[in-house]
């Protein structure tokens, strides 16, 4: 080889490396996102999509992912109406036709999870903010990563509080009242509910399902008031948790707990629409304000003024979720499908913007879901300021100074 | 079940089901008149909560007194309605009595208004503020009632009060009468069918945005509100007869008595299959409800 | 050409685009959407024989939809019985609900008979949520029934499962162009005649010796029986039922929207239908819903209000007119302008 075919050779190779490096800037990651934006629970698709978005904003801002070369990530939706069929056809869609990378979504467990069998039939990473559902990890997937909690822990931390809560302030606490939504969600925590009452001692006076679309709850609320139970857990939507409350009040039912699961008593416009109903009340949730993470209060602030709510544990867990994607890709170094998926596999995620989560890290077990993934329980009071949700719930957590009340005051 | 248990339940179930028959109400007048479904009129009564939200919250005025302001702005809004959108399917199929294309169109219009109040005010749940009647309650002893729901109560049989007076006694009243019963004769009374239709489909709106003030104080404002309600004043004016104002009453009272009542012995969820199977068994044996004319099918 | 071999061969044509299509169209998405599209001309063409020809407005065909998808679900699920057999078991079964619902409510007139359907399936939505089990059969309540998938990348026809679209597309092309040929077929025949004349003109059917009811009560029953043939088909395209997706008014409604806006009672409405409505819910909702939330649902509702206020027949009656002019065209040119 002579010198001058070397030197070409050579101008050549750096030409190729300049050309891709100047191809990977332009470089977009697509993120595909079903989230149910119109219908039923459009509000909290609505959620997602602003944390989201403020993340991606961040991300992109920062130079995106500097292992490919800068490349940015684009956030791409489709409205799943909160109906598996149209979840399963849009999953579809932004594979073949969007050609997207990653998929997120879809908050209804029932979307959720038809929706990731697509992404793991086409080998496409789908990355789950919040789909409480246990079975979603469970079939072996090897494409399908969750961050928050799964059902059954959310449950068995609701009567590991009520057994902390019962130690702490020795308190009585024997007879349990479920109330829930009829639907998928509802009727899967009352079944786990069940078992865990019976095994911790319970005497369970009422197990009461209700349609989520009811138009009056006052009959079981009556119901619930001659039931006269210690402990009353709640699974609802954003509507019936409003009615519900307002309806609890009105009657003077006073349990020494109430309890909620999340949903429709973390919505933004729960607080406002019962006001001092809500009072005392407690809610299960993946994240809270107030929690002593840094840099949580300053995303939350920066939320509030960007949307105009505070920031719930359904739109943190999806806004870390692009952290988590970010992450990996960086170290995937590649859009190769089966590379980001084994990054992500080998996430352990502790530092930056993600780590306002409640979490220790993220890191995801053998079967795809976060293993480190912890739940609060928040108390609604007053303390000057509004009505706010407080963290109470593990002990370690609490907001300094507070003390919990507890049992809640009768009415 | 203890007596008091009854006497308390039956007193929730009459109040509730009052209001149910409110909204009913407005649907069952249009079928007697102009003899269609109309399957927008949840959609009505959305809007008609989302008028009384704003009124409230940019004046402040008590939620009642908004009722003033609603319901005249209601009667314009289903006036202009059935002189835009129902009007001309009439005259295109003028030889059906009944057309079907209108529960389309009316469906269609359901679609349209609840996604604008989706597009235009979002999806949250928005709940009157101020709203001084916020869990106001008579306590008898151990009987507790909503005055809210009392208040509504009393505002259903003065309105449906109203609406017979109206129809009886007044010449625009007998008009209409005369139109439900035989629209052929009464055009060569030289009564004109469509004045009657605009007028009676706008005092059909006007009552939903009745409902709208009665439920606004106890109930949250949101773009798909309406739904519930629709499915359920289907049920309702069935059962007491399509057309007939009485029915109304009573069919919204026996749905909110059985609401009230069945969970006592069932969970809450089959007190709705309760509710279908009775409709059903209504619609199966004795089609023209309880106070229908027997004419109308 | 004569008109007869012009239209022969404008059908022949159609039917080979459609055989051929997956030859060209490669994406999954694109297939997905067609065979949606063909689904959803299949049950319009069968809601069409109650909603068309008997001339009443059934609002509640989920029902047999709900009945067809969780009866060979049920039977795969518990017992490994083939759903190409479920498929039939629930066929039957629709057929004999329809049966029962269809005696008293068929004699109905107009609103009636349409909030009879809707309070219909709405019941039985509310039983199926609110029962985990039906004497040996598991229903599951709200939470609905997962079909197992095979192991990625398989397929069988046993188990009616595919790893690809194609085959998905070609089962609900062939039934959907059964459905039509049995259509036409039916249009042709007494019971076809007799429907048409019950549903226009009852009492001089009546007086004419025609059974009305009977006819109305036979088109429901097989109506019926090819309807829960389709929901078999979505069960096994999805893998995934529950009450709130199949035993649903929304299906139900948008049965009947196709069939209006395509043209009640014509053999070519539901497909017109289903070509104009489906693209039209798909694309504004892929393009509309993330900037625009509920605009695609503002689109269709105007749709439906424009086509009835200027069209109230449907779409098939100035789309016949244009082609019966083009086929005019066409046929004397090449007759030299002989009439």
């Amino acid at each position: 080889m002579t010198k001058k075919s070397l030197a070409t050779a050579a101008l050549t190779l750096l030409a190729l490396v300049g050309m891709s490096m100047s191809a990977m800037a332009e470089t977009v990651v697509k993120i595909g996102n079903v989230e149910p934006l119109s219908g039923p629970s459009a509000s909290v698709g609505q959620q997602g999509k602003n944390a989201r978005e403020m993340a991606v904003e961040e991300i992109n801002a920062a130079g995106g992912i500097k292992s490919l070369g800068g490349a940015k990530l684009e956030l791409i939706y489709a409205d799943s109406k909160s109906d598996p069929n149209v979840g399963v056809t849009e999953t579809e869609r932004l594979i073949n036709t969007d050609k997207v990378n990653i998929v997120t979504g879809c908050w209804n467990s029932g979307v959720t999870y038809p929706a990731t069998a697509v992404a793991e039939r086409y080998g496409v990473p789908f990355v789950v903010p919040v789909s409480v559902r246990d079975t979603i990890t469970e079939r072996g997937f090897k494409y399908v990563f969750r961050i928050a909690a799964k059902d059954s822990w959310w449950t068995r931390d609701q009567f590991t509080f009520l057994k902390d809560m019962k130690d702490e302030f020795g308190t009585e606490l024997k007879t349990v009242a479920f109330v829930y939504e009829n639907g998928d969600w509802g009727t899967g925590f009352a079944a786990q509910w069940k078992t865990l009452a019976e095994e911790a001692g319970y005497e369970i006076v009422l197990d009461e399902p209700y349609p989520s679309a009811a138009t009056d709850l006052t009959p079981v609320v009556t119901k619930i008031r001659r039931a006269k139970p210690d402990v009353l857990l709640l699974t609802s939507n954003a509507a019936d948790a409003v009615l519900i409350t307002n309806t609890l009040a009105d009657y003077k039912v006073s349990p020494k707990v109430i309890l909620g699961s999340g949903g429709g008593h973390a919505d933004p416009t729960f607080i406002s629409g019962t006001s001092d109903n809500s009072k005392f009340m407690f809610d299960i949730v993946e994240w809270e304000t107030d929690v002593n993470k840094p840099g949580a209060k300053e995303t939350n602030d920066k939320y509030k003024a960007k949307y105009g709510s505070n920031l719930t544990g359904e739109a943190v867990d999806a806004y870390v979720a692009m952290y988590v994607i970010a992450d990996a890709l960086e170290r995937a170094g590649s859009l190769e499908p089966a590379k980001i998926r084994d990054a992500l596999a080998t996430t352990d995620l502790k530092t930056g913007p993600a780590a306002i989560v409640a979490y220790d890290s993220i890191k995801f077990d053998a079967t795809g879901q976060n293993e480190n993934a912890a739940l609060a329980i928040v108390q609604i009071n007053d303390l000057g300021q509004g009505l706010e949700r407080i963290t109470v719930w593990p002990k370690t957590s609490r907001r300094a100074d507070y003390t919990p009340v507890f049992p809640m005051p009768q009415k | 079940m203890d007596l008091i248990f009854l006497l308390q339940d039956v007193i929730n179930g009459i109040l509730m089901g009052s209001i149910y028959g409110l909204v009913a109400l407005g649907l069952t007048l249009v079928f007697g008149v102009l003899k269609i479904i109309n399957f927008a009129h949840g959609s009505f009564l959305m809007v008609g909560m989302y008028v009384a939200y704003w009124i409230v919250a940019y004046t402040g005025l008590h939620p009642y007194l908004a009722l003033f302001l609603v319901a005249p702005i209601m009667y314009f809004f289903g006036y202009q309605m059935q002189q835009w959108l129902i009007r001309p399917i009439f005259v295109a199929e003028r030889d059906v009595r009944e057309p079907i294309t209108v529960i389309i169109v009316t469906t269609g219009v359901w679609y349209v208004l609840d996604n604008l109040a989706l597009l235009l005010f979002g999806p949250d749940y928005r709940a009157l503020s101020p709203n001084p009647l916020k869990g106001e309650m008579i306590e008898i002893g151990e009987i507790l009632i909503s005055t809210p729901k009392l208040f509504g109560f009393i505002i259903t049989v003065l309105t449906a009060a109203g609406l017979y007076w109206f129809l009886l006694k007044t010449r625009m009243g007998r008009a209409i009468r005369a139109t439900s019963l035989d629209r052929d004769a009464a055009s060569l009374m030289g009564i004109s069918q469509w004045k009657i239709f605009n007028v009676a489909f706008g005092i059909g709106t006007a009552i939903a945005g009745i409902a709208a003030v009665v439920l606004v104080p106890v109930y949250n404002v949101y773009p798909t509100v309406g739904v519930p309600f629709d499915v359920k004043s289907f049920v309702i004016v069935v059962l007491g007869g399509l057309g007939s104002i009485p029915g109304a009453l009573l069919g919204g009272v026996i749905i909110g008595l059985i609401e009230s009542i069945g969970p006592n012995f069932m969970t809450s969820t089959w007190t709705e299959a309760i509710v279908y199977g009775l409709f059903l068994l209504v619609l199966f044996f004795k089609p023209s409800g309880l106070f229908g004319q027997k004419y109308d099918w | 050409m004569t008109p007869q071999s012009f239209k022969k061969t404008g059908l022949a044509l159609l039917v080979l685009t459609a055989l051929a299509l997956p030859l060209i169209l490669r994406s999954p998405t694109y297939l997905h959407i067609l065979i949606m599209l063909y689904l959803y001309a299949y049950m319009t063409t069968t809601w069409n024989l109650v909603g068309g020809f008997a001339g009443v407005l059934p609002l509640g065909h989920s029902v047999f939809v709900g009945i067809g998808a969780y009866t060979s679900t049920v039977l795969w699920l518990q017992w490994g019985i083939s759903p190409w057999i479920g498929m039939l078991v629930g066929g039957c079964l629709a057929g004999f609900v329809a049966y029962l619902i269809g005696k008293p409510t068929l004699k109905m007139r107009g609103a009636y008979f349409a909030l009879a359907t809707m309070a219909f399936v709405e019941g039985v939505r509310v039983i199926v949520e609110n029962v985990d089990q039906l004497g040996p059969f598991k229903l599951n309540g709200p939470r609905g029934l997962n079909i197992p998938p095979l192991p990625a990348g398989e397929g069988s026809l046993l188990a009616f499962q595919f790893a690809t679209k194609e085959p998905y597309y070609y089962i609900i092309l062939f039934m959907l162009m059964g459905v039509v040929y049995l259509t036409w077929r039916l249009s042709r025949s007494k019971l076809g005649y007799s429907l048409s004349a019950g549903g226009e003109e009852p009492e001089a059917a009546e007086a004419l010796g025609v059974n009305v009811a009977k006819c109305k009560v036979t088109a429901m029953v097989l109506s019926a029986f090819l309807t829960a043939l389709a929901g078999t088909f979505l069960a096994q395209m999805t893998l995934f039922i529950y009450p709130k997706s199949v035993l649903t008014l929304d299906l139900s409604f948008e049965l009947a929207f196709i069939a209006l806006i395509g043209g009640r009672g014509s053999l070519a409405g539901p497909i017109i239908g289903a070509l104009m409505l489906r693209p039209v819910t798909e694309f504004s909702r892929i393009y509309l819903s993330a900037t625009l939330p509920g605009m695609h649902l503002i689109l269709l509702g105007v749709i439906l209000i424009v086509v009835m206020l200027y069209q109230p027949r449907g779409l098939s009656e100035p789309l016949t007119r244009l082609f019966n002019r083009l086929q005019d065209r066409i046929c004397s040119t090449k007759t030299g302008g002989a009439k």
